[in-house]
């Protein structure tokens, strides 16, 4: 990580803060995708080929979750712009380890963080039940807004909390070369994991099972002739 | 009726104030309230019910939202006994869930993001950074449109619209596309990262991701992926400070 300049972080930020709330509530035109926040988190902070590198390890993961009904799932989105400031500006075969470490227990703390949010939605719902039966407009609109406010904020702590770690762990986490490598190959290898556990489980027994076993081989071949 | 680009913005919000007890109620009611407007001058009444019964529990896929948002506002606007309207709502909510989760969630975000995974290991970055945004963007704007128009011409029938229209034929055709690409991303995405560090290091990251798979796929629910990489990065760690 390199000293990023204050308009760098402050960028970064602003972007884990946009990509917090895409995650949910507004408007989930999917930059908060990992290979889409990595990659533009990478382009930010001045290293690219570092943003994608972390943002398709954490898009892996992110592969793994079905975000359906009340399921509750980690936040990839400013965990990955933090993991990325980490990793940026160091060779990738070294850094990207140590930079899922700190993205993964970010995006748990993000999950975590979401359902605070949620319960403080349900709060400020039950504090204005009355007008809300007697069919306020206006109380539905600042309910909304204030959600909306609260994920922002929300957004904008756990990045700034991601860089701040990041932040740290490039000035006192000193790991000799071999520990780093290793570190990367787990993380990678737990990725892979992830990708085929959930894609094994998305297609169940059907014929999609039979396609997802066609596609594999069409990239093995694909990648063996490269 | 008028307030309808209105609501279909509001739309995008339709999450936002997502809780465990009336889950998309109150956001449903905030894109509801541009078309329950011209009602206040009508009915009055009418419109104060409307306005409650909009941010009611409610629970749907966000993308899919527009239909019963359209499908309401119709139905009050042509005068539907009340409970009918709540039993509608309550009627909308599974399908709405189980179709938006089957076609977005499970079928087309896992397609764009495989093919934008490929693309991405392949040399092509930002164009498929900007492609998946561009595509699934486009996918989700034509389908709000989509949904919130049908939603007000059918109303009460909007049951029936929905059973005649492209969503479940969609949602077939996507899951196995959806399954070949993510099933070729993966040994690309794999070669990617492995191929520069060596093969026979390579072998450890297979390894590790069998039992990964293996492991998880035992311990369900009570061991994530998430907590097996936590897990597997800390022991690391701690095996190379013990044995440098």
């Amino acid at each position: 990580m390199t000293d990023l300049s204050a308009t760098s972080a402050l960028l970064l930020v602003l972007w884990g803060t946009l990509v917090g709330l895409d995650l949910v509530s507004v408007p989930q035109a999917m930059i908060a995708r990992p290979v889409i926040a990595g990659t533009v988190a990478g382009w930010l902070a001045g290293d690219i080929e570092a943003g994608l590198r972390v943002g398709v390890l954490f898009e892996l993961f992110a592969l793994d979750v079905l975000p359906v009904g009340a399921v509750r799932y980690p936040d990839y989105g400013p965990a990955t712009v933090a993991a990325v400031a980490l990793a940026a500006d160091s060779p990738w075969e070294f850094s990207l380890g140590l930079s899922a470490a700190l993205g993964l227990a970010l995006a748990v703390l993000g999950g975590f963080s979401l359902q605070l949010v949620r319960r403080a939605n349900a709060r400020a719902i039950q504090h204005r039940t009355a007008a809300l039966a007697a069919g306020e407009s206006s109380a539905i609109r600042q309910l909304q807004y204030g959600s909306l406010a609260r994920d922002a904020v929300r957004g904008a702590a756990l990045t700034l909390l991601g860089l701040a770690c990041a932040w740290g762990l490039a000035r006192y986490a000193w790991l000799d070369r071999s520990t780093a490598l290793g570190l990367t190959l787990v993380a990678v290898g737990c990725a892979l994991s992830a990708v085929i556990g959930g894609a094994l489980r998305g297609a169940g027994r059907g014929p999609r099972l039979r396609w997802l076993g066609a596609g594999a081989l069409v990239g093995l071949l694909t990648a063996a002739l490269r | 009726m008028n307030g309808g680009w209105q609501a279909w913005l509001r739309l995008f919000a339709v999450q936002g104030t997502w809780n465990y007890e009336r889950m998309l109620g109150v956001g449903i009611g905030y894109a509801a309230e541009p078309l329950l407007e011209d009602l206040k001058t009508v009915d009055p009444v009418r419109h104060t019910e409307a306005v409650v019964r909009s941010a009611e529990f409610f629970n749907c896929h966000p993308n899919l939202a527009g239909l019963a948002v359209g499908a309401t506002a119709r139905a009050e606007y042509d005068g539907a006994p009340g409970a009918q309207i709540a039993r509608l709502r309550t009627a909308l909510c599974s399908p709405l869930g189980a179709l938006g989760d089957q076609f977005f969630w499970a079928g087309l975000v896992p397609l764009l993001v495989g093919g934008t995974l490929i693309a991405a290991v392949l040399g092509v970055r930002w164009w498929a950074v900007f492609g998946f945004l561009a595509l699934y963007n486009l996918a989700r704007v034509a389908t709000g449109v989509w949904a919130l128009r049908t939603g007000l011409d059918a109303g009460m029938r909007v049951g029936s619209a929905i059973a005649q229209s492209w969503l479940s034929r969609a949602t077939e055709r996507v899951g196995p596309a959806a399954g070949f690409v993510v099933g070729a991303a993966i040994p690309l995405v794999g070669a990617w990262y492995l191929e520069p560090i060596g093969w026979p290091a390579a072998f450890g990251a297979v390894a590790v991701a069998a039992t990964g798979v293996a492991v998880t796929r035992w311990f369900g629910a009570s061991l994530t992926t998430v907590r097996f990489t936590l897990l597997a990065l800390v022991l690391l760690v701690l095996f190379r400070w013990v044995l440098p």
